[in-house]
Order: structure tokens, then sequence, then C-alpha cells
């Protein structure tokens, strides 16, 4: 596995150009090419009545993301990096997928995405839309300062959370590929309330044991490609327990799997990282099972 | 025979554009779309000038001209840049493509900044191409 192109995905008025130089860490584990996506939405130059389309307004619209993107590039290509651009009219998720596909990046960054409430109450968030149906992995980018500027690499201090399903597998995967774009890496299992309910004292000991095991095997095996690593296992409920562990250990990003799943099943069982890189204030880098 | 020229270029209102300037003034117009279908074209049409575009979606006309370059079989084909991105902007690129061991390349033959006039360019190709 590799991370050798980026696709960044920007409205402009939540993503800027300090997110993406703050990513720019990644070109230790080999990033060297970045594809900027603008997707005007289809409402913005939808045809109105007496008016039509609106053309100018879509022409303008494209202009104005021109020539922001021609800015950024400027700045990538005198760096020596590989730049493309695309400037898209449509739904953002579909096109994002579309554009992920025709360029074949190794991650897609987006900033949160919400819908209407009502919307949002049958649909779910265009987030969790975006995750349920990407085939790589997404980094839910958050500004890690409330006050939208940032300096900091969110690669900086990874958390990834394990629950040893074959995500699980993969976010390893993708942690070894940062090579040293990562400084130090936290790993946490949480176990959850529902697994230790009605075990006894000498089983859920056992359980912790194992699990503890567990997390040193995989922190040898980080630790053995020369990454600085830390294991931590904590108890209770896994979204809770996750952001707390980010917090105690001042991650500055989580890292974990989602397995596919179709939107009743999410809407039922939930998803924990759906859940994660809905709400979480802090960047959430989810990695499907199946990476295409 | 009439010359070929190759557009690489990914907005079809400029494809357009180049296409009609390059048609009006007795050579063939040959397209594509981004620097990866551009180096399939070179090789297969061979053509005598290459306008060229830099920001593109899959391959970049930075990185296609270092290609070209590069190539002994294709380096003498002579090119135009034709993009919205500086000319300062495109010559460091090529200086930081140069310091992973590669040559220095040398500059291309005309370097025209969006939006260009139709005389302007039809000035250009006809210069190169005689």
């Amino acid at each position: 596995m590799k991370i050798t192109k980026m696709l960044f995905v920007s409205e402009f008025e939540k993503l800027w150009f300090d997110a993406l130089q703050s990513l720019m860490g990644l070109r230790k584990a080999g990033l060297n090419h970045v594809v900027f996506l603008h997707v005007i939405d289809r409402d913005k130059v939808a045809m109105r009545r007496g008016t039509g389309y609106l053309k100018q307004e879509e022409r303008k619209l494209r202009e104005i993301a021109d020539i922001r993107f021609i800015d950024w590039a400027e700045t990538l290509f005198e760096e020596g990096m590989e730049v493309g651009a695309h400037i898209a009219i449509g739904n953002t998720v579909p096109k994002i997928l579309s554009v992920a596909e025709y360029e074949g990046v190794d991650l897609i960054v987006t900033a949160r995405r919400r819908r209407g409430k009502l919307e949002e109450l049958y649909a779910g968030s265009e987030t969790s839309d975006l995750l349920r149906r990407a085939v790589r992995p997404v980094l839910i980018y958050n500004y890690l300062s409330q006050s939208g500027k940032v300096g900091e690499n969110p690669f900086e201090r990874i958390l990834l959370a394990l629950d040893w399903s074959l995500s699980s597998e993969r976010v390893l995967d993708y942690a070894l590929a940062l090579e040293g774009a990562a400084k130090r890496v936290e790993i946490i299992h949480v176990l959850s309330e529902k697994e230790i309910a009605g075990l006894s004292k000498m089983e859920a000991h056992k359980l912790e044991r194992e699990s503890k095991k567990r997390l040193d095997d995989v922190s040898d095996m980080l630790a053995r490609e020369g990454i600085d690593v830390r294991p931590h296992l904590y108890i209770g409920n896994i979204e809770q327990q996750i952001e707390k562990g980010a917090s105690e250990h001042r991650a500055t990003m989580i890292v974990l799997g989602t397995k596919r799943r179709s939107i009743w099943k999410e809407k039922w069982s939930g998803s924990v990282s759906h859940a994660l890189a809905n709400k979480a204030e802090l960047p959430v880098l989810v990695i499907p099972a199946e990476i295409k | 025979m009439s010359k070929k020229v190759l557009n690489v270029e990914d907005d079809v209102d400029i494809t357009t554009f180049v296409s009609t300037v390059v048609e009006e003034n007795g050579y063939i117009p040959i397209v594509a779309k981004d620097g990866e279908e551009g180096m399939r074209k070179v090789r297969e049409e061979r053509p005598d000038l290459i306008i060229l575009d830099i920001l593109m979606p899959r391959e970049s006309g930075i990185k296609m001209y270092h290609e070209l370059k590069m190539d002994p079989s294709l380096k003498d084909i002579p090119v135009v840049m034709l993009s919205a991105v500086s000319k300062r902007t495109f010559l460091r690129s090529q200086t930081a493509l140069t310091e992973f061991g590669d040559e220095t390349v040398p500059e291309p033959q005309a370097y025209l900044e969006k939006p260009v006039e139709p005389g302007d360019l039809a000035e250009i190709v006809k210069k190169i191409l005689g």
C-alpha cells in the first residue's frame, strides 16, 4: 500500500490551502501528486422559472474555482509536486467517487458534509454516504484549532483504533505505509460494555489479558518497522472511549476501519467510524476493509 | 502535406478555440485532454508542434513537458505552453524536477499566458512551423 496520490475536495469555505499544506508531511510517505476537486452544487446553477439554466452563474463559479486552484497549484508545482484539477457540477458524493476512480487516488480528503435535518433523518449525512460508498481511504478533515487556521500536521500523532477485524488489518497496513509521516502512533482497543456484560471476573480478566497481548503483538510489529508506538486498552462505550483516548494521548488524528453495509443496517446497528467521522473534534481517517 | 499540431488541453472551449486557429492557418489540429493522452498521441501521430496546457487531470503539462524533453526521440518537437499558470512557476517546477537527478531541460519555444488573442497564437504557430 502506498500513498502517492491524494484527492483534495474543497468548497473553499470549508477547506483552505493551509489545510492542504498541513498534509504535506505525507510527502515522506511518498505523496507526489495532488488532485483538486471543486463541486459546484447543481442547485446553484439549476433552471429557474423565467431565467432558465444559469449559464452565466456557472461560468462565474467555474472561473472563481479555476483562479483559486491555479494559485494553489503554482505553490505545489514549484515544490516539485504533480498537480491536477477538476471542477464539476452536480451532487458532491457521486462526483467525489467518480473523480477518485478516474484519477486512481490513494486518499480522499474532504471536510465534514451535512445535509438538511429532515434529509439527514432518512438519508444520513453526506459524510456517511461518502464513507459507505468509498473504496478508498477517506480523511474527514477538521481544523485542529477552533480559530480555523492550522499549522499542525494531522499525521503527527495518530491514534489507530483497532477491533481485530479485516478493516483493522487495513488500518495497520496504512500505518505502515505512512512511514516517516507519523511521528508517534497510539494504538487503542476498546472492550465494549456489551462484550464484558455477563462475564465472570475471571472471564473478564482473561479477555483483558488476551486483548493486551494482541495490542502488544501489534505494537512490537510496528516498532520493528521503526514506528514509535504505545498500546492502550480501554473499556466502555467504543465511540466515547476512542475520543477519550485521542484526547488523553493528545492525538492529532483518529484512524479506524469501516465495513461496507447498507444504509438501513448502519442506521439500526450504528457504525463507530461513521459516528466519529460525523462528530469527532479531530480529523478522522476512515479505511475501508476492501481497498481498491 | 499539412503539418500537424497537437493541442493538449482539458477545457473544451479552449480546445475549440485553438483547433480553429490551427485549422484556419492551414495546419491539422489533433487534440488530447490530459498529459497521459497527450503522450500517447505524440507517439502515435508524431506532431510537428505541441500546444500544451499545464493544469489538467491525470497528468499535468509540467510532467508531460519534462517527459517529452527527456525522451531523445521526442525532445526536438517544438512546444508552445499555453496556460494560466505563470511562466515563472513553470520554470521553477522544471528546476524542482531536475533536483531528483534528471538533466536540466530547455525552455519551451514560446510561453503564452491565457487568455491569448487568436492573432498572437497564429503568429507564434506560423513562426515555428513556417
